[in-house]
């Protein structure tokens, strides 16, 4: 089943409406192809049995998560305040011990794996910019890098350059820093090492939408060169379009973990609103999308829109979860 | 695991220009050896006044640190500043008559001193109190005190401060994830200071007891610095890292001051005696650091067995309460 959005889009003719319709049948084909693969296992990155974690009696925080991510995978994990999503982040970074279960991150249990080794190939980004404020950008990332070997630390000042961070700025303290050029160079310092592993806690909070937009596109392109994500967040959009996979959690459970086409395709009415003109009228038809495949069935002059009736993401974590993401 | 300390340590010393602490240990360097050079050295320095009301002529005593009282009256307003000690000849047997100065030990050392002067005792030797001479006695004890001030109280305030300012900052966080362990991120802070503390202790030591006669005491007073240093800079670290903010540090540091400094500085100070203060650890420190500067060996081996044990305790202590800061929300 294939569902189209072509808000303010305005079709002369049907067949190009069609063929829009034949694209997104493939691109689907693709994505069921990449599923298949995830679900037979794959080359898991980070694998996660039965995790369990308590901040002390009565304080369970985790009640047995199961995910896999895979190398080279943009891993969402949803989730509203107190589901557990920063508890399971601390886990796979090292910081927090003491969880049950089973978790191995770059194909070692968790437990041996927390080793100078392990923390030279992860970056991680936290939910707020971490910095020597007395310090400039130039001097916060010289120092964080100066922990890792030097052939593995990248440029400062391409990262810099690369993060759109303003030049003028860049011997200045952090203090004078705006919160998105603070998150500018916490990206950076998270970036600095080039990590084989990137957890990522809400990377495009803070930023203005052209921001926004250069983190996604920096975030693909660390997935293009192999990194691995893994993508706390609320931001639906930012989920939407960067995960491969997204797992919604409550209450320290999986509620559902999918694609986001798949998960918003399992539960969409497979409806299609068409707006159009008929003797020089506005008028509205909603259709199966089945039937579309076949042709308009109806008389018309001119196609104005169609809009298919796919829920959101945050549609579909309310309804998985019974919670809204804030 | 030691890779970065070098880079840990230079960014505490940054830390530490940047919070203006080697400024503020200059500063308290100034300010104590200015005190302890124009003002403490040039007051009580004065031996006991010594008024002899002896209206018969019966006392042969010909020293000059006598004053002779014309009336009985006239002895007991001389010895009325509590500090003075009379004589009265006129009762049989003579009787020593002197108002308490509220310290039993300062007591004693006047009336023997009064019976010095009477025996001409005094004579001799009048300003030898063991062998050293009262002023470079008095440089010893005070420059002794204002180090242990200095590291007890100042110290254990530098390193909460540099802490707090990282903890505000969240960076603790990010020390979690980088391939550097906590026990190099807690050492670095302590060599720091450690080696502030030192050189402060040598400065102070140098410019107020002079720096021919430091040479012989300096091994042992730096030994004991560096005990206090580090005894004190670790439980700074672990304040800092408990309490959730300033306010409740400024609190716990009130406390500390008056509770736990306060009867070792009153002790010390007034002669005052309490059998408690052999339970306290401060006491044992400020005593070694005392004899330290009296180049006395008074701390023994068990004193040093437990300053180690201590020092490793807190140490162990600080790497799990970093590590548990590490993990906490933002």
């Amino acid at each position: 089943m294939v569902l189209v959005d072509y808000d303010c889009c305005r079709c002369r003719n049907i067949h190009s409406v069609q063929s829009k319709v034949s694209e997104l049948v493939e691109q689907t084909a693709t994505e069921k192809a990449k599923q298949q693969t995830w679900e037979m296992g794959g080359r898991g990155m980070i694998t996660v049995k039965d995790l369990t974690f308590s901040y002390g009696k009565g304080k369970q925080a985790l009640h047995g998560l199961d995910f896999t991510v895979d190398d080279g995978e943009i891993f969402g994990f949803l989730g509203p305040n107190g589901s557990g999503k920063s508890t399971t982040q601390k886990i796979l970074t090292g910081i927090l011990t003491g969880h049950g279960g089973f978790v191995s991150l770059f194909g070692q249990e968790m437990a041996s794996s927390r080793t100078h080794d392990f923390f030279q190939k992860i970056g991680v980004l936290f939910e707020f910019p971490y910095l020597y404020a007395n310090l400039s950008a130039v001097d916060n990332l010289k120092y964080f890098a100066s922990f890792y070997p030097k052939q593995q630390a990248r440029d400062v000042f391409e990262l810099l350059d690369q993060l759109e961070f303003k030049k003028d700025f860049l011997k200045k303290p952090v203090s004078s820093y705006s919160k998105g050029m603070r998150q500018r160079v916490s990206m950076a310092r998270a970036l600095i090492s080039n990590p084989r592993l990137l957890f990522l806690d809400e990377p495009t909070s803070g930023l203005d939408p052209s921001g926004a937009v250069l983190f996604r596109k920096i975030i693909q392109e660390e997935r293009k060169k192999g990194t691995t994500v893994f993508l706390t967040t609320h931001n639906m959009v930012d989920a939407d379009l960067l995960c491969d996979r997204v797992a919604f959690l409550s209450n320290g459970t999986i509620a559902a973990l999918d694609t986001p086409k798949r998960l918003k395709e399992k539960n969409s009415s497979h409806q299609i609103v068409i707006h159009y003109l008929y003797h020089g009228k506005r008028r509205e038809r909603q259709v199966d999308a089945l039937e579309l495949e076949k042709g308009l069935s109806f008389p018309h002059e001119e196609i104005i829109s169609v809009h298919s009736q796919e829920p959101t993401l945050e549609d579909m974590f309310i309804q998985y979860t019974g919670r809204g993401l804030s | 695991m030691w890779k970065g300390f070098s880079h840990l340590l230079k960014k505490d010393v940054k830390m530490m220009l940047s919070g203006k602490f080697f400024l503020l240990a200059l500063l308290s360097l100034i300010l104590y050896s200015c005190y302890i050079n124009f003002i403490y050295v040039n007051v009580d320095q004065e031996n006991c006044r010594v008024y002899l009301y002896d209206p018969n002529n019966l006392c042969s005593a010909q020293s000059k640190y006598i004053n002779r009282a014309h009336s009985r009256q006239e002895l007991e307003t001389a010895c009325s500043d509590r500090f003075s000690i009379g004589i009265d000849f006129s009762a049989d047997p003579p009787e020593i008559y002197m108002l308490s100065s509220g310290a039993e030990k300062m007591d004693r050392y006047r009336v023997m001193w009064g019976e010095a002067v009477l025996t001409e005792l005094a004579e001799e030797k009048p300003v030898m109190v063991g062998s050293y001479v009262k002023e470079e006695r008095s440089r010893r004890e005070i420059t002794a005190e204002f180090l242990f001030f200095e590291l007890s109280a100042v110290g254990f305030l530098g390193l909460a401060s540099v802490l707090f300012k990282e903890k505000q900052m969240g960076v603790i966080r990010v020390h979690g994830i980088l391939p550097v362990s906590k026990a190099a991120f807690i050492l670095s802070k302590l060599c720091v200071f450690l080696w502030s503390d030192l050189i402060f202790s040598c400065l102070l030591t140098w410019m107020n007891v002079g720096i021919s006669d430091s040479l012989a005491i300096l091994p042992a007073v730096l030994t004991q610095a560096g005990i206090l240093s580090l005894i004190m800079s670790l439980t700074g670290f672990f304040c800092a890292v408990l309490l959730s903010d300033f306010k409740q540090f400024s609190l716990f540091y009130l406390i500390l001051a008056v509770f736990a400094s306060t009867p070792v500085f009153l002790a010390g100070q007034t002669g005052v005696s309490w059998k408690w203060l052999a339970w306290h650890p401060m006491h044992h420190l400020f005593t070694a650091m005392k004899s330290a500067y009296f180049g006395k060996t008074a701390a023994s081996f068990p004193y040093y067995l437990v300053c180690i044990g201590a020092i490793a305790i807190l140490f162990y202590g600080a790497c799990h309460i970093l590590a548990r800061e590490a993990a906490k929300e933002g």
